[in-house]
């Protein structure tokens, strides 16, 4: 195998070749180092890329399996994760120029855990400023996508989504408050998950919104993804939220049959007028649909009232409580935050006390109603988003009330699982060509709440029944 | 309900001790009024008859 066809290689696949001796960790580094030199400048997926380090931690890799010592399926793979997530000795931005200087003493609990399955940690990824969902706002300038490079790769996770599709990581980690693991996933044509609140330690990781938060992968296929999902799941003494139950075998449970399953598709989202969504992808939700009731699922439509008004209350509560967590910095430092993040954070802080409080009673209803949906189905399917990735207007700026609201109603295509804490997977589920270029569709798939198992062994049923997943960017 | 004025978010932002000038003002005032109409368009009866418990608790019933 060529050096250059490595990073290509799945998780899975570069697994096996490990495994076997066939490949080795530091060619295999090399080899995705070599990528990001060469394609990082038109991606700017990357904050920090650690090369000596990932070097380092590749040649130990590599003594451990020669000496029989194989961890398992991360074990030699490169990784990178969002630079929210706290990385020992190495600076963790938050994309924003207040944190450049920020060096954490310890590693976030979910980058001890791939390393400790042997994972190498090739860089910190690029993000909107502060996670606030904004795509041109890190103080780095913004990531691209790699399916068309003057698009959106999706918030606020904009660096995972750019890194994993143009193969600079063999998988990623994000962080979803509000969206920011789903929409890089379908903007970017990748597999996110976002796990339910409580599966995964939030441990050192910036916060955006303490009650909403997740950590969770933005990966190339379904496998990869149940991959990096079990190695960072499971209780962890340093969250108190997370939970004492058991991590099941995700990978081992991918090939179980879906026939029976029953599958909701939401109503709300599947209709023009309610929410805006762009026909090519109703249809393309309606074709997999099909799949699965090919697949032996059982499909029904589900009503969900309030899908269009979660935007706005999950944008009430993450910001209010996002910009709760360093006042000062607003009050004393503006000029050195984004414009865009400014003016968020400035509105943030005038939301009045009985709309933050509205919008927690509100979630609770919503809560009440994903949770009523699935006492009748297994899952619920929807889009991602209301079409494919945007242009990205680099200008930056609010410039009217109709486009702040127009924000807010596109955010609801993700407030459902937000609010409730249910797992939620985004997967590729077409394409759709704009101005002569293939962009990615997505669906999401979300189940109840620790039952992630169920959603990816959809998913990959799904998955192994289509061919979107081996479509790649041209970019080179 | 009236969207909010200029002068009125600059009055808002004095009172948590935020100096919000132009070119900013403009942009938030826009911003806290999408998030202000958006949450007033929404009236759901029941919503007042919950009791706002954050998610962690709920989720912790096995």
């Amino acid at each position: 195998m060529l050096p250059e066809e490595i990073p290509l290689l799945s998780v899975v696949e570069l697994a096996n070749h490990i495994e076997k001796k066939e490949i080795t960790p530091i060619e295999t580094v090399r080899a995705y180092l070599s990528r990001i030199e060469k394609l990082d400048p038109q991606l700017n997926a990357y904050i920090t890329v650690l090369a000596d380090e990932a070097e380092q931690a590749a040649k130990i890799a590599g003594q451990e399996i020669l000496n029989g010592n194989y961890r398992g399926p991360l074990h030699g793979v490169p990784v990178a994760v969002k630079d929210q997530i706290h990385s020992e000795g190495i600076r963790t931005t938050d994309a924003s120029q207040i944190r450049t200087e920020f060096i954490p003493n310890e590693d976030a609990t979910v980058l001890a855990n791939l390393k400790a399955a042997g994972a190498i940690l090739l860089g910190k990824l690029n993000m909107s400023e502060f996670a606030l969902g904004d795509p041109i706002s890190s103080a780095f300038g913004p990531a691209h996508n790699p399916w068309d490079v003057d698009r959106s790769p999706g918030t606020s996770s904009t660096g995972s989504g750019a890194a994993t599709a143009g193969f600079l990581c063999a998988t990623s980690l994000g962080e979803d408050t509000g969206g920011s693991i789903r929409g890089p996933a379908a903007n970017c044509g990748l597999v996110g998950l976002r796990p339910t609140w409580g599966r995964v330690s939030r441990y050192g990781v910036d916060g955006a919104c303490w009650s909403i938060d997740t950590i969770g992968p933005i990966s190339r296929t379904v496998a990869d993804c149940a991959i990096t999902i079990g190695a960072i799941a499971g209780f962890d003494p340093k969250d108190k939220y997370t939970r004492q139950i058991s991590v099941p075998d995700y990978y081992a449970g991918l090939t179980k049959d879906i026939t029976g399953l029953k599958i909701g598709v939401v109503k709300e989202l599947m209709d023009t007028n309610t929410m805006g969504t762009d026909p090519v992808v109703i249809a393309a939700i309606n074709a997999a649909l099909e799949v699965f009731a090919g697949l032996g699922a059982e499909i029904q439509e589900i009503s969900l009232p309030l899908t269009k008004h979660t935007g706005a209350v999950v944008r009430t509560i993450t910001h209010t409580e996002r910009v709760s967590l360093h006042p000062e910095w607003l009050r004393e430092r503006p000029q050195e935050f984004h414009h865009n993040t400014r003016v968020a954070f400035m509105a943030a802080n005038l939301i009045p006390a009985q709309v933050y409080y509205k919008a927690q009673k509100l979630r609770a209803v919503v809560r009440d109603q994903v949770l009523n949906a699935f006492k009748e189905v297994d899952l619920l399917i929807q889009p991602t988003s209301s079409g494919p990735a945007g242009l990205m207007d680099l200008e930056p700026g609010v410039r009217s009330l109709e486009q702040a609201k127009k924000a807010l109603v596109e955010g609801g295509f993700r407030g459902l699982y937000s609010l409730s804490g249910a797992p939620a997977l985004s997967i590729p589920c077409g394409f759709t060509s704009e101005r002569g270029t293939d962009l990615p569709l997505a669906m999401q798939i979300a189940g109840r709440h620790f039952e992630e198992a169920t959603v990816l062994r959809a998913a990959y049923a799904y998955e192994q029944a289509t061919t979107w997943h081996s479509r790649r960017p041209s970019i080179e | 309900m009236a969207p909010l004025s200029n002068e009125q978010v600059r009055a808002l932002g004095y009172a948590v001790n935020l100096n919000i000038e132009e070119p900013d003002l403009t942009e938030v005032t826009h911003s806290i009024n999408a998030i202000l109409d958006s949450m007033d368009a929404i009236n759901l009866p029941e919503a007042n008859l919950v009791e706002p418990i954050p998610i962690l608790l709920p989720a912790m019933e096995d």
